[in-house]
Formats: C-alpha cells, sequence, structure tokens
C-alpha cells in the first residue's frame, strides 16, 4: 500500500541530519516524486544510496553527498509549468554542476526557509531568479574557500567546474572532497555571478526530470494519496451558490454500505461561506452513492432569479456609469474633436479552470494537529488556512504537496482544505475529500465574466483618444461594502501605446458568483477587448493592424522587435494566399512580451484557425522548451475559452455540468503551432501564460480580416461566421 | 434509492498480470477499483462519464473507459495500467512521449498513452485519420496536443526500428 506518513520536520538552524531516499532510478530519472516519504518533507527521508556517505547541507537548496551526489531542493510545486527542472537548472548554473547529475528533490513546505512557495502568475522564476543564482554561487564560493585552504592558495587561484574545484596546477577536489570543511564556512555576502554570456545551463533546452515519472503512472498527485485509516468524503453542495442548509435527511445515504457518518461542512471562498453535507465512508464510490441518496432542503434566498442574462442586464446599466479611473493622460473629452469615433463594447462569459485533476484534499487532524496531503499551488496558504480555522499554531501543521494534475490559479485556493479539514475534525479520522467534475464545473470559481466598453477617435490616421471601461467583480473585493473598483480591473491594458488622451476606467460589480485567478486573469477579458479594439481603430485609420501598433509602440524597444520577428515569422509583409485570413495581437503578461498572428481560412462553411506563429521574449530563457510548452498549451486553452466554451448561469447556477456541455479544445482541432523566443539578456520573466491572451483578440481579428465580421462577443461560434 | 445493487462481492481482478483480490461493490466502476482497491493509482478520474480519456486502461487488448465499465465486468480478463505498459518505461509510446517531452501536468497523460498503443497495436502505420478518431476524444486540459502528434510519429519509428 502507497502510504505516505512523513511529517513535515521541525527546522530551524541546520538541517537535521537526514538520509535520503534514493529516487533516481536506473535511468536517472527522478521516479515517484510525491509518492516519496520525502514529499514536502525533508525530515524523515531514509538513504538507500548504494554508494552510502553523509549529505551535507551547504544551504537550504543545496546540499551535496560526501561521495559527490549533488541534490538540489526545488521549493515550488509543480503543475505543469516546468519550475520543477528550472529552479535547479539556475541554482546548477551557479554551482559549477553537470545538471545531467544532479538530483533534485522536492522541499519541505515552510515560509520561514523558503519564503513564500506560492506557484501564481507566472512568478516562481521572475521574483526567484535572483536569489537562486545567490544559492548556487554561494554554495560554490564556499567550496572554493574550503579547496584554497586546503592547498593555501587564494580563493581566486580556484576554479569551479563539473563538481570539482580546479587547482591552477590543474590538480582537483571534487564537491564531495570539500563538503564538510565547505559548510563549517561562513557564506559569503556577495558572491560573483556568472555574465549570461557564459551560461551553460540556463538557455538550454534540457529534459524535464519529471517527465519519465508522468509516463509510467509513478508520479502521485493530490488525488492518488492513501493515508493509513482514511475515509473518502463526497460533498453536496448548494447548485445555487450560497444556498445554506435548512435541513437534510440522511438515512438512505447512511444505508449504503461503507457509508461511516455524514456532517454538514462549509468552507470559505473569498469571504462568502459555502455550506455543503458531506457523506463519509470507506471508498469514494460508497460515498458517492450515499451523496445521491441525500435529501437536502436549501436555502436559496431568491439568488436562483440570477442568470447570465439578468448579471448581462445590470453589467450593461452599470456601463453608463464613469466608473473609478485607473490610469490616463491627456485629455478624452476631445474625442471626436476633429476625427471619427469608434465605438465597440465586448462580453466574456464566467470560465471554469477544470484541471485535469478534480479538486481534492486529504487532511488529518488530530490531537492539536493538522497535516495536508494534496496538489496546491498555496502550500503556505494551507498552513494558514488550517491554523487559523483548526486555532491551533502553524508548527502543529505539516503540509505535504504532490504534483498537481493542472492548478491555472483554482489550486492557489484554500477552499478545498479546508473542507477537508472541516469534516477529519467531525469524524476523527483522516478524510480524502475529492470533488467529482460536476462540482468542479458547477462550483466555481470562476474567471470573472465581464463587459469592457471602448471608445476611440481617429484624427490624421492616428489614435487621438481611447476610453476603456472595464465592468467587473474584482477578485480581491468581493464581499463587503467597498464599491469601488481598483487597479486589478484593468489588467492587461496596455498603457505603452503612444496615444495622446486616454482613459482606463472601471466600474465594480459585486455578486453572488464566485470569481477568483484565472491563468492570465484579467489579461484572458481586457486584452481579448482592447486588442480587438486597437483593431478596429486601425481599420478606421485605414492601416495595417500590425504597422498601426508598431507606430504606437515605436519607442518601446522590447515591444517593437517582438512585433518586428512576429511580422518577419508570420511573413506578415509576404504575399498573401488565397482565402486565408489574418489577425495580430501583442500584449504583456507577467513581465513577458508576447505577439501573436492567427491565420483563419473557411473549410464546409465553417472558420477554423489553421495556423499559430508566436514570438514571446521572456527576457533571460531558462528553458526555451518549456517556454514552448507553455506557450502551446497556453493557446490550447486560450482557443477553448475562445470558441469552445463559456459558462453559463441559468436559475441561479451553471448550466453545464461536465466535459459533454463545457467543451474543450481537441487534439484534432489544434492547430500548428510555431513559437519562436526572443534572445536578450534581460531578467527572466514570467512564462506560464504566455500567448494565452492572444488566442482571443488575434483569432478574432483574424475572423474580421477573411469576413469581416467583428466578433464582440465570447464564446464564438464558428460555425455560425458568415 | 440507488441502494439495491449495493450488496458487495468478493472478486479478483487480474492486473498487469497480477491477481487483486477484493471485496467490492459489482456494479462500482473498474476505475475505482484499480485506483482505490488495487491502489494502482497511474489511471486516473476525469469526468467519470466517458467524456476524457484519463481513466483508459486495456482489457484484453482493447482500450476501454475504466470509470463507465462494472468492475463486474471485467473479472476474469486481462486488465493493463498504464504500470504494466512496460516493465521499464521503454514502450515505444513511453519512449516517444519522453522524446518528445510531451507532459506538462502529467495528469491525462496515462489516457493519452495507452490510447495511443491501442492505436499503434491496432494500426501500426495510422493515417491521420485514424490518429485523430483514437486520440480525439482523450482531453488534455494543459494543451499538449502540439507535442501528442509528433510523439505518435516518433512511437510509429521507433516501432518500424524495433
Ligand atoms: S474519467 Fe473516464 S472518461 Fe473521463
Ligand atoms: S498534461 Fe496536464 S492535462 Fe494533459
Amino acid at each position: 500500500m502507497k502510504t505516505i506518513t512523513t511529517k513535515s520536520a521541525s527546522l530551524g538552524g541546520n538541517l537535521p541530519r537526514r538520509e535520503f531516499l534514493r529516487l533516481t532510478a536506473v535511468s536517472g530519472a527522478f521516479l515517484a516524486i510525491g509518492c516519496s516519504p520525502g514529499m514536502g518533507g525533508e525530515g524523515k527521508v531514509t538513504t538507500i544510496d548504494p554508494a552510502g556517505g553523509t549529505d551535507i547541507p551547504l544551504n537550504q537548496f543545496v546540499v551535496i553527498n560526501t561521495n559527490g551526489r549533488v541534490l538540489l531542493y526545488n521549493h515550488r510545486p509543480e503543475m505543469g509549468q516546468g519550475t520543477f527542472q528550472a529552479i535547479p537548472m539556475i541554482l546548477a548554473e551557479e554551482l559549477e554542476v553537470d545538471v545531467e547529475k544532479i538530483e533534485i528533490l522536492p522541499s519541505a513546505a515552510d515560509d520561514k526557509r523558503y519564503g513564500s512557495q506560492m506557484v501564481v502568475g507566472s512568478r516562481s522564476i521572475q521574483t526567484e531568479y535572483a536569489n537562486l543564482q545567490n544559492m548556487g554561487a554561494t554554495a560554490r564560493e564556499m567550496l572554493k574557500a574550503a579547496a584554497a585552504k586546503r592547498w593555501e592558495i587564494d580563493i581566486s587561484q580556484c576554479k569551479a567546474s563539473g563538481g570539482e574545484i580546479i587547482h591552477p596546477s590543474g590538480k582537483k577536489l571534487t564537491y564531495g572532497e570539500l563538503v564538510e570543511e565547505a559548510s563549517k564556512l561562513t557564506p559569503p555576502e556577495n558572491p560573483p555571478l556568472k555574465a549570461p554570456g557564459d551560461f551553460k545551463v540556463i538557455g538550454q533546452p534540457i529534459a524535464r526530470r519529471d517527465v519519465p515519472a508522468k509516463t509510467n503512472g509513478a508520479a502521485i498527485y493530490g488525488l492518488d494519496i492513501q493515508v493509513p485509516g482514511m475515509f473518502y468524503a463526497s460533498v453536496e453542495r448548494s447548485p445555487v451558490f450560497l444556498g445554506k442548509v435548512v435541513s437534510f435527511n440522511d438515512e438512505k445515504a447512511k444505508a449504503v454500505p461503507g457509508v461511516k457518518a455524514v456532517v454538514k461542512t462549509q468552507r470559505n471562498v473569498w469571504g462568502h461561506t459555502r455550506e455543503g453535507v458531506a457523506v463519509v465512508a470507506d471508498n469514494y464510490w460508497a460515498a458517492n452513492q450515499g451523496r445521491k441518496a441525500l435529501e437536502i432542503k436549501w436555502d436559496t434566498g431568491g439568488l436562483e432569479k440570477n442568470s447570465s442574462a439578468t448579471i448581462l442586464k445590470k453589467y450593461k446599466a452599470d456601463a453608463t456609469k464613469e466608473g473609478v479611473s485607473l490610469a490616463e493622460a491627456g485629455n478624452v473629452s476631445t474625442v471626436g474633436g476633429e476625427g471619427k469615433v469608434v465605438e465597440a463594447a465586448y462580453e466574456t462569459p464566467y470560465q471554469s479552470h477544470v484541471c485535469m485533476e478534480p479538486m481534492n484534499a486529504t487532511v488529518s487532524v488530530k490531537d492539536g494537529k493538522a497535516e495536508f496531503w494534496g496538489s496546491t499551488q498555496n502550500p503556505n496558504g494551507i498552513r494558514s488556512q488550517l491554523a487559523r480555522q483548526l486555532n491551533i499554531d502553524p508548527e502543529n501543521v505539516a503540509i505535504n504537496y504532490t504534483f498537481m494534475g493542472g492548478g491555472f490559479g483554482r489550486r492557489s485556493m484554500t477552499d478545498v482544505a479546508e473542507e477537508a479539514a472541516d469534516i477529519s475534525l467531525q469524524v476523527g479520522a483522516p478524510v480524502k475529500v475529492v470533488w467529482t467534475r460536476e462540482d468542479d464545473l458547477t462550483q466555481g470559481p470562476f474567471r470573472a465574466a465581464s463587459l469592457n466598453v471602448c471608445r476611440g477617435s481617429i484624427a490624421d490616421g492616428k489614435v487621438e483618444t481611447l476610453e476603456h471601461k472595464v465592468v467587473a467583480q474584482e477578485i480581491q473585493n468581493q464581499t463587503g461594502d467597498k464599491m469601488e473598483a481598483g487597479r486589478q480591473l484593468m489588467g492587461g491594458i496596455n498603457t505603452e501605446y503612444e496615444i495622446p488622451n486616454f482613459r482606463i476606467s472601471g466600474v465594480l460589480q459585486k455578486h453572488y458568483v464566485p470569481i477568483t485567478y484565472w491563468r492570465a486573469v484579467y489579461h484572458t477579458t481586457n486584452c481579448f477587448a482592447h486588442e480587438s479594439f486597437i483593431d478596429e481603430l486601425a481599420i478606421a485609420a485605414g492601416k495595417d493592424p500590425l504597422d498601426f501598433r508598431l507606430d504606437m509602440l515605436k519607442n518601446h524597444t522590447r515591444y517593437t522587435k517582438v512585433l518586428q520577428t512576429l511580422a518577419e515569422k508570420a511573413n506578415w509583409y509576404g504575399p498573401r494566399e488565397e482565402g486565408i485570413g489574418r489577425g495580430v495581437s501583442i500584449l504583456e503578461r507577467s513581465g513577458a512580451f508576447t505577439g501573436m498572428v492567427i491565420e483563419v481560412k473557411k473549410e464546409n462553411g465553417k472558420v477554423k484557425p489553421v495556423k499559430i506563429t508566436t514570438v514571446v521574449d521572456v527576457g533571460i530563457c531558462i528553458n526555451p522548451d518549456t517556454v514552448r510548452a507553455q506557450t502551446e498549451g497556453s493557446i490550447v486553452m486560450g482557443l477553448t475559452a475562445t470558441y469552445k466554451s463559456g459558462i453559463r448561469l441559468e436559475n441561479g447556477a451553471v448550466a453545464q455540468s461536465n466535459f459533454h456541455d463545457y467543451n474543450m479544445l481537441t487534439f484534432e482541432e489544434c492547430p500548428p503551432c510555431e513559437t519562436y523566443i526572443i534572445q536578450n539578456e534581460e531578467k527572466p520573466e514570467g512564462a506560464g501564460e504566455s500567448g494565452l491572451a492572444n488566442v482571443a483578440p488575434s483569432l478574432c481579428n483574424a475572423i474580421f480580416d477573411l469576413t469581416g465580421v467583428r466578433v464582440r462577443k465570447l464564446p464564438l461560434d464558428l460555425g455560425a461566421i458568415g | 434509492m440507488h441502494t439495491k445493487s449495493q450488496t458487495m462481492a468478493s472478486l479478483t481482478l487480474r492486473i498487469n498480470n497480477k491477481d487483486y483480490p477484493m471485496e467490492v461493490d459489482p456494479q462500482m466502476p473498474l476505475l475505482w477499483a484499480i485506483r482505490d482497491f488495487a491502489l494502482l493509482t497511474g489511471t486516473k478520474f476525469g469526468c467519470g462519464i466517458s467524456q476524457c480519456g484519463a481513466c483508459t486502461v486495456h482489457i484484453d487488448g482493447e482500450s476501454v473507459r475504466s470509470c463507465v465499465t462494472p468492475v463486474s465486468g471485467a473479472v476474469g480478463k486481462s486488465i493493463t495500467t498504464i504500470e504494466g505498459l512496460s516493465a521499464d518505461n521503454d514502450h515505444p509510446v513511453q519512449q516517444a512521449w519522453q522524446e518528445e517531452q510531451v507532459p506538462q501536468c502529467g495528469y491525462c497523460q496515462s489516457g493519452q498513452m495507452m490510447t495511443a498503443a491501442a492505436l499503434l497495436e491496432k494500426h501500426p502505420q495510422p493515417s491521420e485519420e485514424q490518429v485523430n478518431a483514437y486520440m480525439s476524444p482523450i482531453i488534455c486540459r494543459c494543451g499538449t496536443y502540439v507535442r501528442i502528434k509528433k510523439a505518435i510519429d516518433k512511437a510509429v519509428e521507433i516501432n518500424q526500428k524495433a
């Protein structure tokens, strides 16, 4: 039985002396990460390293065995974004070790040692790069200093390379031979760092170590966790968000063989309490069967009268309000003075994350302590959540994070862990809560729906004024009385365009539909509007849409470079094939600049995307293969959101329930994608969402180019385009 | 309500050439028997209604969606899961998936690979239509389709060399 019994070590000062499970398989592949007793806890891991030796930490990231083995800790959970490989690559670069020979171990969830371990907003590399360089370099300098001492020479005469320190005479000492002495030295404050031109690891398309474990079933996800004495729970929740349990009858549920208990439970989503009734059983199937037999009376307090239509109606009415100014320049009241006025409104629906791994959490609450196992983007957040909810010290909460079967923002929430802890507390046993796909799709939280109203004017072929008003809910302001829109609402709207008079404003919506972060967040709605509207202005000005953008970004070197490269790679100025429409967009997300051209054509009366060319500038690119993979994945997610699905609300609840009516882009529908990465030495930026927000505007601009039909409402129906 | 079928039965599943005796509701989907009783967790739950393919296994060589196959229907048959596709993670499909660096989160990939393996078993030189017909019903939310396409070509190539 696959049993996880490790506790996170209580760490402080030096890492405890420990032995490591040899996780590398014969092939050198990192096997079974996540099922390793070491998952999320550095404490009790046992060595089966046949070569023996002692592991000695040089800091919280770098551990070297006296036999020369190099172990690098990875402190950021992996959901497919590739930091599992990128983080050790940065460490290995400065440490001067052969990247093929390192072993990667997931670190404990411990904010005292690692700070935030949250994986959101493509920020892991962006925010950790300098720190990781420093950690690698510090360890390297300590090893050099140990060698210099041994050889009685100056440290400047020592060179580090391939896991060895080299004497000017050519003699060598391995890191294993030096680590014990090195560990006793004081880490240097500002170790020298490599110039990007000298990189040997960074920038290489190095195969990901987590891949082999993901091709034979060995990789462990939250859903795979088994804990001794564990029960399974399936929770019935009000289909209308915020419905309260009035009463329930659990007689029939309890008659299902295997069902152990039925308890009321609750969780918190951005300030809203959400209630449910949990059926707890000794297997998941029984829990689900019991759940089907529950009879629950809900109080939905009139919220069942809401629908997508009523919400949109309210948004449209509110769009006439002036809104809070979020950014502005010049004076937009000059609109229409001399020029041509263009107005357009764009609508986007709620979207679900639908991570392939349905939401789940395993929690054991016992004797004033709690332990969590599962897939999370936010290990520290779960620790604080459980401590707060159970009123215990965070030190008494152990967190074991596994691989995630997708995250996309949904797994930055702590509500599922809260639910599992609440049920575990009530039944006095470890509990694994598993959401069905239907739960996932109907309960949210979702990406916000929005109405974007744009107005602009053109004079002398240039944009004279531009107003962009966002009418939407704001993630960080979902409850309480504050009704002023915040800057979060303007995410993605490009203020770098040289437009003399512009105003970006927000009209905050506050209601019962739960929303949260969704990959690329407000960019996915705002950029659809903004980059479509820029196109509309270009058309009104009689300009080529790419040139039009280039002209307004001519003083921004990185945008310019991306657009020029894109024009070249997509053959923008070359001869155009008959029956092909093209659309372009450019934007910035998490510091990375992305330009995309989508080509469409008509086949059997239906428009379809036939080629997607993307150019990304993420600054220094740690692993180009990962950046490419992230872009390809973002494109697929963007296409799904643009023309495959959107959450519809009817009678206060989500109208869809599973993949049969909330469709995903399929293998066959995925067009050829070409991704180009700009080489430069700018600091690394976020690559995990590159291209996602480009898809909708590039596709809709291409559809206009081909058919003259302007799409202003998503999801669009490709079959219905004339 | 639906409690009539909830009688337990002792039965044995043969998975990856090994017997797994268990006491379960014979109506329970095979998926949960594999995951929660045989504790082979490589087979994944994605939708439960035969709409995503994450739960794909082989029964007597045919690819089957274990989330809608009652466990009773698999008794006496030979079940293969991703853990049994090869002993050393080196089935041509697994090799190809590694070479093309297909998985992102990896969660859907057991289903993708079991389906691709069934495809190549039936059609060692699949046409584009055959590839589409097999692979299109298997959802990947991370969007690894571009690489799956390449990996299938690569697996065909590896097969040929072997
Ligand atoms: S879980 Fe079986 S097809 Fe989705
Ligand atoms: S790799 Fe994540 S769902 Fe396919």
